[in-house]
C-alpha cells in the first residue's frame, strides 16, 4: 500500500462517517419512562392514581428515602406531607411540643414562624405537588386523549373513577391549601406545564371551587365498603365537605352549617361506619381493621415506608426511659411530648389518657428541647390489639386515620350547638358513646346541659388528641390567637402570653413570593401584604 | 456538516492558488538538512529555516526542505526561541540540492520547550495562554497514589484537594469554583484521550478513578489554566484542562523502582477522656449507673501504622522509526485506618513508529489496570469518637463477643470495633484506557498539511460491596437486621477526533501561521445496578450473597450522552514577537434542551515579546518578556442526563401504597423536566506578563483574571403549579472569580561548587463571588453544605453578593475572653427582648438579632467566611550536591475556614442525657452548651495552615556500571495552623465530620536502571 492509497482510504472513512453520523445528539432515555410510552401499559392509569395517594404517605420513588418527590435539600422525611401538616396542626397548639432544634422547626411550637421557615416552605410545596400530579393525571385521561389511545370497555369506566379520585385527593390539599395558608394559588388541569406564574386565588376562590368539585365528583366516586380500605369513597368526601362546610366561617366570613350538617347526616347515617370497641385500636399496628376509620392514610412496614406519617409520630412519641419494644420500633426519637394544658384536658378515669407514659417526665415543659419536660402520649403504636408487634420494627405498620367516625360525632354535636338543626339527643347519645367508651362505663357521661361548645372543644381535644384537628378546631372556636386560652410557650414564652390574631394564618413561603410575583403575602409577616 | 466541508475544500484551493505562481520562476534549487541541538544532538522541531523570502519549518526529525531558492549565493537562517540564531551562507545552482545541516546553541533553557496543548504543541516562549507544565522531575516524590497529587502546590491557580484517604477521590479546582450545580473538576487528556470532566473522569469503586493511571508512567502534567488555552475544548475547558503524557521509550533501558512506605496518625477528634467523661456524665446526666470503670481509647483500636509497597518495571526500546515502553506496576498501600487497603495492578504500553519516510507516525497506548480497594466501614470513625471512653471493648457475654450500651436504643454508640470487625466494605475497578493516533503528512501542498485520526475508549467496571451481618449492634438497633449492599457499574467511553494542520510559512505574508481545525465525536455508555438487601436470613455467605432478605431493593440506571465537536484554531507568530491565537469550538450536547443543544466557544489571546525589541535589546540581562492578553467563553454542561426529557418515575416495592384493602400497588410519578435547559458559559479575561533574566535562569509569570460565569445551572424553586414538582433544573445564576496568580523559578545556584538549587515559588489569589440567582427562579438564597446533628441541617449558602458555599450562621455573643456566652440574660415579652432572665437559654440569650426585630430566627443568620483559600501559596526546593539530592514542597493556604462539625455535634452536655451517653467533644470545656448550637459562628474557624507537604533525599551513583538511585521521603512532614480540628483541609467544602485523618509517611526505596 502506497502513502496516496492510505490517504484515499483514509479521506474514504472520514467521509463514511460524516455521512452517517454525526451531528445528531438526540439520545433518547433508555431505563426511565417517558410520556411515549407510559400508556401503552393499562396497569400506569392505576400506577399514576396510586401515586397521588402515595403522596401523602410516602416522600419519593423509593421506600424510605430516596428518589424524593421534594428537593432533596430539604430532608425527606421532613418534607412527608403527613407529617408536615401534623405538626402544623399539633405543635403551635395546646396540645403538643417537639424536643428538635432541627433549623427553623422550633419555631412552630412557640409561634414565631417567619415567612422563611422551612417546614412551612415544605408544605406549601407538597400541597402543590398533589395538586399538580393530580392535574397532570387528569390531562392524561381525558375523553380526548383516552379516544386517541383506544382506551374503552371496563378499563375507560375505570379510569373514570380514577379522575374523580384524583379531584378528591386535589381537593383534599386545596382544603389543607386554606386552612393553613388562607391565599394560594389555583391551578387545574386546564393549566399547562411550564407555563407562567399562577396567579393568585382567594380563599373564597378556593372555596368555591372546592364545594362545587366535592358535590360533583360525589356521584363517581368508589362506594365505600370493606374492599375500598386505602382509597377515598362517598362517605369520605362527604366528610371532607362537611369539613369544608363546618369551617366556611373562617374561610369565607358566612357559615354554612345546615350544609355540613347535611354532609354529617350522610356520613352517619351511611350505616357503613361503627365504633371500634377499644378506643386505642384505631392507632395501632391494626388499625386497617378498625371499623371507625373512614380514610386512612396508610403506612406498611413491607410495602409503604417513610420516615413521615405514623413512622414519625410513633418514633418521635418515644423517648426518656420508655422502652421502645412496647411501641413495636426500633428506637425512640425524643421528640412529641404533651403540653401541660393536653395532659390537663383528661380527669381521672379517661380511658383515652391510659397510655400516657409518666415516668422520669415532668409535666411542665420548661425546656422545650429536653424530651422529659412534658407527659409523653405514645398513642399511635406499631403492634397489633392483640400485643402482636407490626411486621417490622423500623417502618410501621399504623395507618395515620385522616377522618374517622367519632371525629363526625362531634362535628354533629357542635353543629347541633350551632344551630345547624339535629336534635339534643341524638347530639348527647354521640358524645356519650364516645365517653362511654373512653371511661369503659357510664361513669363519663354528660347530661344536657353539659353539652356546650366550650365542652366540644375540650371533648374535640380529648378524643382526637395528635391527630391533626387541633389547629383548626381552635380557629373555629376563636380561641388559637388572642388570649381566650393560653398554653405553655405560646407566643414564646414558658407561661403563654396573647398573640396576634394574623398568626391564625401560616405565610406564604418567602421564596414563593419572589418566584411568583402575582402572590401575596398574609399580614403580620411583611412584604406586600394581600389587599 | 456539509457546509464544513465546503470550508475545507474552498481553503485548500486557496493555498494552491497562492503556491501555484511561485513554482513558475526559474532557475532554483533545493536546500535541505537537519537542524540539531548541538549539545544534546537531539533533532529540533519547528525551527524556521529560511533563504531569502522562502521559508521551511523542521519537521518532528529536525529535517527541512526549501525547494524553489533562485540559484545563486545566499544566506540561510535559522531561527528557534530559545536558542542562538545561526546564519550560514550557501552557495546553489540551478537545479542543484544542497544539503545544509546546522547545530543550534541553547540560549535562554525553558523557552524552547515543548509544551503540549490542546490538539498540538507549542514552544513554551511562544504560548500566548496560561499554561504551565510540569515534568516528572519537578512532581512530588514520596509514596504518591493518585496522579494528581504530583502537582500539589506546584502550579499556581491550581488548588489540588485530596481526602487524606491513600488514593481517595481528589479534585482540582483551577481559579476557582464555576459551577454550582455542574461538575467543577477539569477536563482530564491522558495521551490525547479525553477521560472526562468529572473527579478523575469515569468511574469507580469509591477512590479515585484516576488511579489507573500509574503515577510512575506519567512524564508530564500540563494543567491549560486559562479559558483561551482551554477553549479548543470547549463545553469542557471552562474547569481547566489537565493534559497528561505518559513516559515513551527513549533507549533501550530496563528500569525497576520499588519502595517501601509506613504511615502513621497526625491529628484525631479531641475527645474527652475518661476522668472527663465521667465528671461530665456525673454532672449532667443521671446516667451515671452506666458508667464502667474501663479506660478506652477509641480511636487507638481502629487506627494503625500502616504499611505499604510500590514496584514498577519498565522495559523500552528505540530504533530510529520507532519507540516503545512496557510497564508494570503494583502498590500495596495500607490507610491508617484499620481496613483501609488500596491495591492497583497495572500494565501499560506505549508504542511510536514513523512509516513511510517519516510521513505518516502512529502512535498507540493501551493501559488497563486493576485496584482492589479496601474501605474502613462506615461508621467507624464516628463512633470511636462518639463511643463512651469509660466502657471496655470486649464483652464474653455478647453475642459478637464486643461490648456495647445495654439495649438496643437507636441513639446509642456503636462500638467501633464490633463494625470494623466484623462489617466488610470493598470495592474493585477495572479500567483500561486505550488509544490510537495515527498523523499523516499529506505529500500534496508543499508538505504544509498534517491529517491526524485519534481513536480511542475507556471502559470502566466497578464493583462494590458493603456487608453488614445481622448480628451487628448499629444493624440491630435499627431494626435493618443486616443489609448487603452491592453495585455494578460499567462505563464504555469512546471517541474519535479527526483534524487537520497546516503549518509552513506563508509566502504572501510575514510570519508563521498554524491552523487546526477538526471534529471530534464522543459518546458515553453507562450502566448503573445496584442492589440493597436488609432484613437478611443468615450471615453465611457474608457479603458474597443472600439466601434471603427481608426487604430487596434493586436499581438499574443507564445514562447516555453524546458529545459532537467541531473546532478550529489559527495561531500567528511574527519572529517569535508579535503572537496571537484565535480559537473556535462549535459544541453539540446531547444533555440539554433541543434548542440549545449547540454552542459556540471562541477564544482570541495576543503575546507581543517586548524582549525582542531593539529598544529592550542590552536591557540589563532580561532574556524573555512577554506580555499576554486573552478573552475567551466556554462552557459547562449539567451532571445530570435527561433534565429535558418528560419521564416517569416508578416506584420500588417499598414506596407502594394500599390501593383498596390489602391490595398494595406500586405508583407512577409524572416528572420535572425542562425543555429549554442550556450551556453554562464562562466569559474570561488573562492579562499576564512572563519574564526571565539570565537567558532564563530567573523565570517568572504573573497573571490577572476575571471569569464572569452565566447561565449558571441551578435546581430552584419554580413558581409553585407551574411545573410538576416544586423544583426545576435551569439556567439561571451568574458568579464571579477573580484572581492573580505568580510563579516565580530560579536557577540560584549553578554548579561550581557542586551545590545546586533551584526554587519555585507559587502563589494564588481567588476571590469567588455569586452575583445573581434570577428572582424570578425564586431564590435569592440556596442552602448547601449538609451537616451531621438534627436532620436536614445546613450550614452553608449560595447567595449573591458572597462566595460560593458560605458559611450561613448566627453571631454568637461574646464575653469578655471572647468566649461564647451560654447563659440565661433575656427574656421575651410582647415580641420583644426583656433583657431579663426567663428561666431559660434559648437563642435570644445567645445570639446577636441580626435584623432587629426582637425574634432570633433563620432571618437572623448571615453569611460569613467560605471555605476556599484565599490565598494559596506553595514552594519548592530541589536542592543538590554531588550524588545527593533533596526536594521539599512547603504549602499555605491563607483565609479558609472550616466548620469544625465534630465539635458542634458532639460539643453539648445534652448528649449524656441520652439512653447512653455520647462521648463529647472537648469544646464543650470551653463553651458549657447544653444543648446544640449547630449554626453559631463558633464553630467557624480559620484553618489557615503551612504544611511541609513533602521532604525527598536522593542519593544516586553507579553500581556495576549501572546507574542507581537511593531515596528516602516524608510526606506531611509538619502542619502548623490554628485549627482545632482534625485536618484544616478539610475537603472541598469545608465541613469536617469524621474527614479521614491525615497521616504523615515515611518511604524508602531504590531505582536501578539496566
Amino acid at each position: 500500500m502506497n502513502s496516496r492509497t492510505l490517504a484515499l482510504a483514509g479521506a474514504a472513512v472520514c467521509g463514511l462517517l460524516f455521512a452517517t453520523a454525526c451531528t445528531d445528539l438526540t439520545v433518547a432515555p433508555k431505563s426511565t419512562v417517558t410520556s411515549g410510552n407510559v400508556f401503552s401499559d393499562a396497569s400506569s392509569y392505576r400506577a399514576f392514581v396510586a401515586k397521588l395517594y402515595a403522596g401523602l404517605a410516602v416522600t419519593g420513588q423509593q421506600g424510605g428515602a430516596g428518589q424524593p418527590d421534594l428537593d432533596p435539600s430539604f430532608d425527606e422525611g421532613f418534607s412527608q406531607y403527613i407529617r408536615l401538616w401534623w405538626q402544623m396542626n399539633e405543635l403551635p397548639t395546646d396540645e403538643a411540643i417537639i424536643a428538635w432544634n432541627d433549623g427553623s422547626l422550633s419555631e412552630l411550637n412557640s409561634g414565631n414562624w417567619g415567612s422563611s421557615n422551612a417546614f412551612l416552605g415544605a408544605m406549601y410545596n407538597r400541597i402543590t405537588f398533589q395538586v399538580t400530579q393530580a392535574n397532570e393525571f387528569l390531562r392524561q385521561t381525558t375523553d380526548a386523549v383516552l379516544d386517541s389511545r383506544g382506551v374503552t370497555g371496563p378499563l375507560r369506566t375505570e379510569i373514570r373513577t380514577y379522575r374523580a379520585e384524583a379531584r378528591f385527593l386535589r381537593a383534599l390539599s386545596y382544603w389543607h391549601a386554606i386552612d393553613l395558608f388562607g391565599n394560594y394559588i389555583l391551578v387545574t388541569e386546564n393549566d399547562p406545564v411550564g407555563g407562567p406564574p399562577p396567579q393568585r386565588a382567594t380563599r373564597q376562590q378556593i372555596y368555591d371551587f372546592l364545594v362545587s368539585e366535592l358535590t360533583a365528583i360525589q356521584g363517581d366516586m368508589p362506594a365505600a365498603s370493606a374492599a375500598t380500605y386505602g382509597r377515598a369513597t362517598t362517605i369520605a368526601n362527604q366528610m371532607l365537605l362537611a369539613k369544608v362546610y363546618l369551617n366556611a366561617g373562617v374561610y369565607t366570613g358566612t357559615t354554612h352549617d345546615p350544609e355540613a350538617m347535611a354532609a354529617v347526616n350522610a356520613v352517619i347515617g351511611s350505616g357503613i361506619y361503627s365504633l371500634a370497641p377499644a378506643y386505642l385500636n384505631n392507632f395501632k399496628a391494626d388499625n386497617n381493621t378498625s371499623p371507625e376509620i373512614i380514610f386512612a392514610v396508610p403506612a406498611d412496614g413491607a410495602h409503604t415506608q417513610s420516615y413521615g406519617n405514623t413512622n414519625f409520630l410513633i418514633h418521635a412519641s418515644c423517648g426518656g426511659s420508655m422502652s421502645n419494644g412496647t411501641y413495636g420500633v426500633d428506637g425512640c426519637w425524643w421528640g412529641l411530648r404533651l403540653k401541660p394544658e393536653a395532659y390537663a384536658f383528661y380527669p381521672a378515669g379517661d380511658g383515652r389518657a391510659s397510655y400516657f407514659y409518666t415516668s422520669g417526665q415532668t409535666v411542665a415543659v420548661t425546656d422545650m428541647f429536653n424530651f422529659t419536660n412534658g407527659i409523653a402520649a405514645p398513642k399511635y403504636q406499631n403492634v397489633t390489639s392483640t400485643g402482636a408487634p407490626g411486621s417490622r420494627t423500623n417502618f410501621v405498620d399504623t395507618d395515620f386515620p385522616m377522618f374517622r367516625l367519632a371525629d363526625a360525632y362531634l362535628m354533629y354535636a357542635e353543629l347541633y350547638l350551632r344551630g345547624a338543626g339535629g336534635t339534643q339527643q341524638q347530639a348527647l347519645d354521640d358524645v356519650n358513646a364516645l365517653r362511654v367508651r373512653a371511661y369503659g362505663d357510664s361513669s363519663g357521661v354528660i347530661t344536657a346541659p353539659e353539652l356546650t361548645l366550650d365542652f366540644i372543644l375540650d371533648e374535640r381535644g380529648r378524643e382526637l388528641l395528635w391527630e391533626g384537628h387541633r389547629r383548626t378546631d381552635l380557629i373555629r372556636f376563636g380561641a388559637f390567637t388572642g388570649n381566650t386560652r393560653v398554653w405553655a410557650w405560646k407566643g414564646g414564652v414558658l407561661g403563654g402570653q396573647t398573640t396576634p390574631a394574623t398568626l391564625a394564618l401560616y405565610p406564604l413561603p418567602a421564596s414563593e413570593l419572589i418566584a411568583n410575583p402575582n402572590l401575596c403575602q398574609n399580614p403580620g409577616y411583611g412584604g406586600t401584604t394581600c389587599p | 456538516m456539509r457546509r464544513n466541508r465546503h470550508l475545507i475544500r474552498a481553503f485548500l484551493a486557496a493555498t494552491i492558488s497562492w503556491t501555484a505562481p511561485l513554482l513558475a520562476q526559474q532557475p532554483t534549487g533545493t536546500i535541505r538538512g537537519r537542524i540539531t541541538d548541538n549539545s544534546t544532538q537531539q533533532p529540533i522541531t519547528g525551527a524556521t529555516v529560511s533563504v531569502g523570502r522562502r521559508t521551511a519549518l523542521t519537521q518532528v526529525d529536525g529535517r527541512y526542505t526549501i525547494a524553489g531558492v533562485p540559484a545563486g549565493s545566499d544566506l540561510l537562517h535559522v531561527r528557534m526561541i530559545g536558542y542562538a540564531q545561526a546564519d550560514q551562507p550557501v552557495l546553489l545552482a540551478g537545479g542543484d540540492t544542497v544539503v545544509v545541516d546546522i547545530a543550534l546553541t541553547i540560549q535562554a533553557i525553558g523557552l524552547s520547550a515543548i509544551v503540549v496543548t490542546g490538539y498540538g504543541e507549542q514552544r513554551a516562549g511562544n504560548i500566548t495562554g496560561a499554561v504551565s507544565q510540569i515534568a516528572d522531575s519537578q512532581f512530588n516524590g514520596g509514596r504518591i497514589v493518585s496522579p494528581a497529587e504530583l502537582i500539589q502546590g506546584k502550579i499556581p491557580g491550581v488548588q489540588v484537594v485530596d481526602n487524606n484517604e491513600p488514593g481517595g477521590g481528589i479534585s482540582l479546582r483551577i481559579r476557582g469554583t464555576t459551577s454550582a450545580n455542574g461538575s467543577n473538576e477539569p477536563l482530564y487528556i491522558i495521551d490525547g484521550m479525553p477521560v472526562g470532566n468529572y473527579s478523575g473522569g469515569g468511574i469507580s469503586a469509591g477512590r479515585d478513578p484516576l488511579n489507573a493511571l500509574n503515577p510512575d508512567d506519567i512524564e508530564s502534567i500540563t494543567v491549560l489554566r486559562d479559558a483561551s488555552a482551554a477553549a479548543i475544548y470547549g463545553t469542557n475547558g471552562t474547569n481547566g484542562v489537565v493534559i497528561i503524557t505518559t513516559k515513551h521509550g527513549t533507549r533501550p533501558q530496563v528500569e525497576y523502582t520499588a519502595s517501601t512506605s509506613a504511615s502513621e496518625v497526625t491529628r484525631l477528634p479531641q475527645m474527652l477522656n475518661p476522668q472527663q467523661f465521667a465528671q461530665a456524665v456525673q454532672a449532667h446526666s443521671s446516667n451515671a449507673g452506666q458508667l464502667l470503670t474501663a479506660k478506652t481509647d477509641w480511636f487507638s483500636q481502629i487506627d494503625r501504622t500502616a504499611y505499604g509497597q510500590d514496584h514498577n518495571i519498565s522495559v523500552s526500546g528505540s530504533d530510529p522509526n520507532t519507540d516503545w515502553r512496557l510497564s508494570g506496576g503494583f502498590l500495596d498501600q495500607d490507610g491508617i485506618l484499620d481496613a483501609t487497603t488500596v491495591q492497583r495492578l497495572s500494565l501499560a504500553f506505549n508504542l511510536r513508529q514513523r512509516i513511510f519516510g517519516d510521513r505518516l507516525n502512529v502512535q498507540a497506548n493501551l493501559r488497563g489496570s486493576r485496584e482492589h480497594d479496601l474501605f474502613t466501614p462506615g461508621g467507624v470513625l464516628s463512633n470511636a469518637a462518639q463511643m463512651g471512653p469509660t466502657q471496655p471493648i470486649y464483652d464474653s457475654a455478647s453475642t459478637t463477643g464486643y461490648y456495647n450500651w445495654p439495649g438496643t436504643l437507636l441513639q446509642s454508640a456503636d462500638n467501633p470495633l464490633e463494625i470494623l470487625r466484623l462489617g466488610t466494605d470493598q470495592g474493585t475497578t477495572y479500567r483500561t484506557i486505550g488509544n490510537v493516533q495515527g498523523s499523516y503528512r499529506l505529500p500534496w501542498l508543499g508538505e504544509a498539511f498534517t491529517a491526524n485520526l485519534n481513536l480511542g475508549f475507556d471502559l470502566a467496571k466497578a464493583d462494590r460491596e458493603t456487608f453488614n451481618p445481622i448480628s451487628l449492634h448499629a444493624q440491630q438497633k435499627t431494626g435493618t437486621d443486616g443489609s448487603d449492599y452491592h453495585y455494578n457499574d460499567a462505563q464504555a467511553n469512546s471517541v474519535l477526533e479527526m483534524y487537520l494542520k497546516y503549518s509552513s510559512p506563508l509566502r504572501v505574508a510575514p510570519g508563521i501561521i498554524d491552523i487546526t481545525g477538526g471534529y471530534s465525536y464522543s459518546q458515553s455508555h453507562s450502566d448503573f445496578s445496584s442492589y440493597l438487601g436488609t432484613g437478611l436470613s443468615t450471615d453465611v455467605l457474608g457479603g458474597n450473597g443472600v439466601t434471603s432478605a427481608l426487604n430487596v431493593q434493586n436499581q438499574r440506571f443507564i445514562n447516555e450522552d453524546r458529545l459532537i465537536s467541531f473546532f478550529g484554531r489559527a495561531t500567528y507568530n511574527l519572529n517569535d514577537r508579535y503572537l496571537a491565537s484565535v480559537s473556535v469550538r462549535h459544541d453539540g450536547s446531547s444533555r440539554f434542551g433541543p434548542e440549545r443543544q449547540w454552542g459556540n466557544f471562541p477564544s482570541v489571546s495576543i503575546g507581543w515579546r517586548l524582549s525582542q525589541e531593539a529598544f529592550m535589546r542590552g536591557f540589563g540581562s532580561l532574556s524573555d518578556l512577554k506580555l499576554r492578553g486573552s478573552w475567551a467563553r466556554t462552557g459547562n454542561q449539567p451532571t445530570a442526563f435527561y433534565l429535558a426529557w418528560p419521564t416517569f418515575q416508578a416506584g420500588d416495592a417499598q414506596s407502594q401504597i394500599e390501593f383498596g384493602s390489602g391490595n398494595f400497588v406500586s405508583t407512577l410519578r409524572a416528572g420535572n423536566y425542562n425543555t429549554n435547559i442550556g450551556w453554562e458559559e464562562t466569559d474570561a479575561y488573562n492579562a499576564g506578563v512572563d519574564f526571565g533574566f539570565a537567558n532564563q535562569r530567573y523565570t517568572g509569570t504573573v497573571d490577572w483574571y476575571t471569569r464572569n460565569t452565566s447561565n449558571l445551572i441551578f435546581t430552584v424553586a419554580c413558581a409553585s403549579g407551574s411545573c410538576l414538582s416544586d423544583r426545576i433544573t435551569k439556567n439561571v445564576g451568574r458568579m464571579r472569580n477573580r484572581g492573580i496568580e505568580l510563579a516565580l523559578n530560579a536557577r540560584v545556584l549553578e554548579g561550581p561548587a557542586r551545590l545546586r538549587w533551584t526554587a519555585a515559588l507559587s502563589v494564588t489569589h481567588n476571590t469567588n463571588e455569586m452575583l445573581g440567582i434570577d428572582p424570578a427562579a425564586g431564590a435569592t438564597q440556596l442552602l448547601v453544605g449538609g451537616i451531621a446533628g438534627g436532620v436536614g441541617n445546613f450550614i452553608e449558602v449560595l447567595q449573591p453578593g458572597y462566595a460560593v458555599n458560605s458559611f450561613f450562621v448566627y453571631q454568637h455573643k461574646r464575653d469578655a475572653n471572647g468566649r461564647p456566652i451560654y447563659a440565661d440574660n433575656n427574656g421575651l415579652s410582647n415580641g420583644k427582648f426583656t433583657g431579663t432572665p426567663d428561666g431559660t437559654i434559648n437563642e435570644q440569650d445567645l445570639y446577636v438579632d441580626q435584623n432587629g426585630d426582637s425574634v432570633i430566627n433563620f432571618n437572623d443568620r448571615r453569611p460569613l467566611h467560605d471555605p476556599a483559600p484565599k490565598w494559596i501559596v506553595g514552594h519548592t526546593s530541589y536542592l543538590g550536591w554531588g550524588s545527593w539530592s533533596l526536594d521539599f514542597t512547603l504549602r499555605a493556604y491563607l483565609g479558609n475556614y472550616v466548620y469544625n462539625n465534630v465539635a458542634s455535634n458532639l460539643g453539648t452536655y445534652q448528649e449524656l442525657r441520652r439512653g447512653s451517653p455520647y462521648n463529647l467533644h472537648a469544646s464543650v470545656l470551653e463553651t458549657n452548651f447544653d444543648s446544640p448550637q449547630y449554626f453559631s459562628d463558633y464553630y467557624i474557624e480559620d484553618a489557615s495552615f503551612l504544611r511541609l507537604d513533602n521532604m525527598t533525599v536522593a542519593y544516586s551513583f553507579q553500581y556495576h556500571g549501572s546507574p542507581l538511585r537511593l531515596f528516602a521521603s516524608a510526606k506531611n512532614v509538619f502542619t502548623i495552623s490554628g485549627y482545632s480540628g482534625v485536618d484544616p483541609t478539610a475537603g472541598l467544602n469545608g465541613i469536617d465530620n469524621n474527614i479521614y485523618p491525615r497521616s504523615r509517611t515515611f518511604s524508602a526505596g531504590l531505582t536501578v536502571r539496566l
